[in-house]
């Protein structure tokens, strides 16, 4: 069945394109659910900071190679010290996009035991993908500030 | 006698653990059996998509391509159409086949890299040397086309930059030409080479029932026996006028059929038929191309506001499926851009699962028939 | 004809201008345009120059293009295990200003701030002809005496490894000595 079909709140953003807007506590059933009707190529899962609502809006990407059509599920997260449950009993490669997002935006994921260093490496400060961590005023303080090597 | 060592670890990379850039594995190894494998990725992390955040939309084209080397041009595409698909743009019909034609020319010229590095990898190192030389035949023709070698930035929102040159169609031909006669040359030094096939076939398997539950896609989805491809799924360019195959196991051509399933040999095998399939869509869209304007005339590139809405698109690369998601909010600025890169599942996850029982000597070979490429896994 | 210390020095720079070795280290984009460079068409062999897989046998260092910090630690551990003399080619934008990725994150902006460099190419990529151009300015400049980077490295160790820690803990205020996590 196609999404439409499965979920009637499904909202179609062009051709091929479906977007299905729901609550944290959903989405496992979502997916699974997706995943029995069709939808079994999982794509990615990204993650928008969405700074004035104080929401961090996670999407999960979808496809049918049956229908050719692709969902997006989103659901939102508070930006502080929210979490969601993993998936990747469901789709082994969720666990990496879960790493990422742990490491870029600091959304943890219960029961992924691979969370932790992944890309960068003895990082200090707080996650660099958040809105409010401004990337030039710190290349400005860091970087740009390194004294050269003084030569006598 | 008792072995005094059973179990040891190796770290392979980050220099060159097979595959385009720098990435590392840490191996757990018994005897010479690969016991476990961990992905160790960050070497090459720019954050492109945070960088994109703090850019106009103009000002991403350049920075767009940079995400992976030896292909640049699928990432300029997508963009583009993710762009174009946010705003409503129909770009001329004249800049549809010319993307396709760099599209398909970026494609042989990764495969050319790829096919020559898989069979260096297993020690035919003339296969490497003439891969990177028939390149450069193409690098010559993008010259003189886009005015650069390696980083074009020709493919722009609205279509592309400028006009290709009157004498493309000779260039290509000629070079395309060349490339039809080498192919034979490649077929007796790689695929049907003894020492080859026996290092190659049933090494390194993706089996079928998995392969699209674990995300993979592109080549390598199609040597596992799924003729799934997005150029005709969801076709993008002038792709849909375009006559082509797409060429899937088991039906290997000319070339035998060995091995169950995708293993080193058929992602070669697929890879070498694709050759063939780039270099006939290249000659139909040369011939076919129409007469026109290749740019939409639109508004001035500082001034641009594009509509609120979220947008996926997606590129069939060399490497499988590139996928730009694209969130804005009405701004000069995107609010969100995340690619999804192919080598993302096959380098991590499907790499560290099929390395399970191979030969360490194995290892390479197989992450590098995967063909992953590290800058689009961390960006 | 007897040769005195100053002569021998000139004969020995002759031959090794002649045979440098290259760690086969390659780091970001500029990595694409190496093979061009190695393979017929460019071929850097007719220099005497080599790709090698071992620091330890090399001496030059061609550093290509952008390094994310993860990748300096591992650069400078390579660098540290290339054997005297040795020389560092900056290769594109990126390693003199940072390039594209000015105001990148994880990027490092100059160099010649972490290991000294004896020579630049500009360009964003620069195209294989500029790289065997560079080869024969290093040539040239050690034929002369000039390329001594790595004779600054040994005087101004303390610098140079302070301006990497603090790049390592990505803060300025904490010099201190972070744990060494070698082969990963």
């Amino acid at each position: 069945m196609m999404a439409k079909e499965l979920f009637p709140e499904a909202q179609e953003l062009r051709k091929g394109r479906i977007r299905i807007e729901t609550t944290k506590d959903k989405v496992t059933e979502i997916v699974k659910k997706l995943k029995e009707n069709g939808y079994e190529h999982f794509v990615m899962l990204s993650c928008v900071d969405w700074i004035k609502d104080g929401k961090f809006e996670l999407v999960y990407h979808m496809w049918s190679y049956e229908y050719r059509e692709h969902v997006m599920i989103s659901i939102k997260v508070d930006r502080d010290g929210d979490s969601m449950v993993t998936l990747r009993d469901l789709f082994p490669q969720i666990e990496t996009y879960e790493r990422e997002i742990h490491e870029m935006f600091g959304v943890n994921f219960v029961g992924n035991p691979r969370l932790g260093e992944f890309i960068l490496e003895g990082w200090p400060h707080m996650p660099p993908m958040r809105k409010d961590f401004d990337t030039e005023k710190f290349v400005n303080e860091i970087y740009y500030k390194i004294p050269e090597v003084k030569e006598e | 006698m008792k072995p005094i060592v059973k179990e040891y670890e190796l770290f392979i990379g980050p220099n060159h653990p097979g595959a385009t850039g720098n990435m590392s594995y840490h191996i757990w190894v018994e005897g010479d059996k690969v016991k476990k494998a961990e992905t160790r990725v960050g070497y090459l992390h720019r954050g492109f998509e945070k960088l994109m955040e703090k850019r106009i939309w103009m000002q991403n084209v350049p920075l767009v391509c940079r995400i992976c080397v030896p292909e640049p041009d699928v990432n300029e595409a997508a963009y583009s159409m993710a762009v174009e698909d946010l705003m409503g743009w129909e770009i001329p019909e004249r800049a549809k086949y010319i993307r396709t034609i760099i599209l398909e020319m970026a494609r042989l010229s990764a495969h050319l890299l790829t096919v020559g590095g898989i069979a260096a990898s297993l020690g035919i190192y003339t296969a490497a040397q003439w891969g990177v030389g028939d390149r450069d035949y193409l690098l010559d023709v993008f010259e003189q086309i886009t005015g650069a070698r390696v980083y074009h930035i020709y493919i722009w929102p609205g279509g592309v930059r400028w006009d290709v040159p009157k004498n493309t169609k000779e260039l290509l031909t000629k070079v395309l030409d060349y490339l039809e006669k080498r192919m034979p040359l490649y077929e007796d030094l790689i695929i049907k080479n003894k020492v080859f096939i026996r290092r190659a076939a049933d090494v390194g398997v993706i089996p079928k029932d998995k392969a699209i539950k674990w995300g993979v896609t592109g080549p390598n989805l199609r040597s596992a026996g799924y003729q799934l491809d997005f150029r005709k799924l969801e076709p993008y360019a002038a792709y849909d006028k375009i006559d082509f195959e797409v060429p899937y196991y088991p039906k290997l051509g000319e070339y035998e059929v060995l091995s169950e399933g995708s293993d080193i040999y058929t992602r070669t095998a697929i890879r070498m038929l694709e050759m063939q399939q780039s270099i006939n869509i290249i000659r139909q869209a040369l011939k076919d191309m129409p007469e026109g304007d290749v740019l939409l005339k639109h508004p001035q590139w500082f001034a641009w506001k594009v509509p609120a809405g979220y947008s996926y698109v997606r590129v069939e690369s060399s490497k499988g499926e590139f996928g730009y998601f694209v969130v804005s909010d009405g701004g000069k600025k995107p609010v969100r851009v995340h690619v999804r890169g192919p080598s993302y599942t096959h380098g991590i996850n499907v790499m560290e699962t099929i390395a399970k029982g191979l030969n360490v000597a194995d290892f390479a070979p197989t992450a590098i028939s995967l063909d992953v490429c590290p800058p689009d896994i961390e960006r | 004809m007897t040769l005195n210390h100053d002569d021998w020095g000139k004969v020995a720079r002759m031959m090794s201008k002649r045979s440098l070795w290259m760690v086969h280290f390659c780091t970001g984009c500029g990595a694409m345009e190496m093979p061009p460079v190695m393979t017929s068409r460019y071929d850097m062999e007719r220099f005497g120059m080599h790709a090698m897989a071992t620091p330890r046998q090399a001496d030059v260092f061609l550093v290509t293009g952008y390094l994310a910090v993860k990748t300096l630690k591992r650069v400078v551990q390579v660098y540290e295990q290339m054997r005297d003399p040795k020389y560092v080619i900056g290769f594109g934008s990126c390693t003199i200003n940072g390039g594209m990725y000015w105001d990148s994150y994880n990027t490092i902006k100059d160099l010649s701030k972490y290991i000294p460099v004896d020579v630049y190419i500009a360009g964003c990529m620069p195209r294989p002809e500029a790289i065997i151009d560079s080869f024969l300015k290093l040539m040239d400049m050690i034929d002369k005496g000039e390329a001594i980077g790595w004779k600054k490295y040994h005087k101004y160790y303390d610098q140079y490894k302070r301006n990497q820690r603090m790049a390592y803990s990505y803060r300025l205020d904490e010099v201190e000595d972070i744990k060494e996590d070698d082969a990963k």
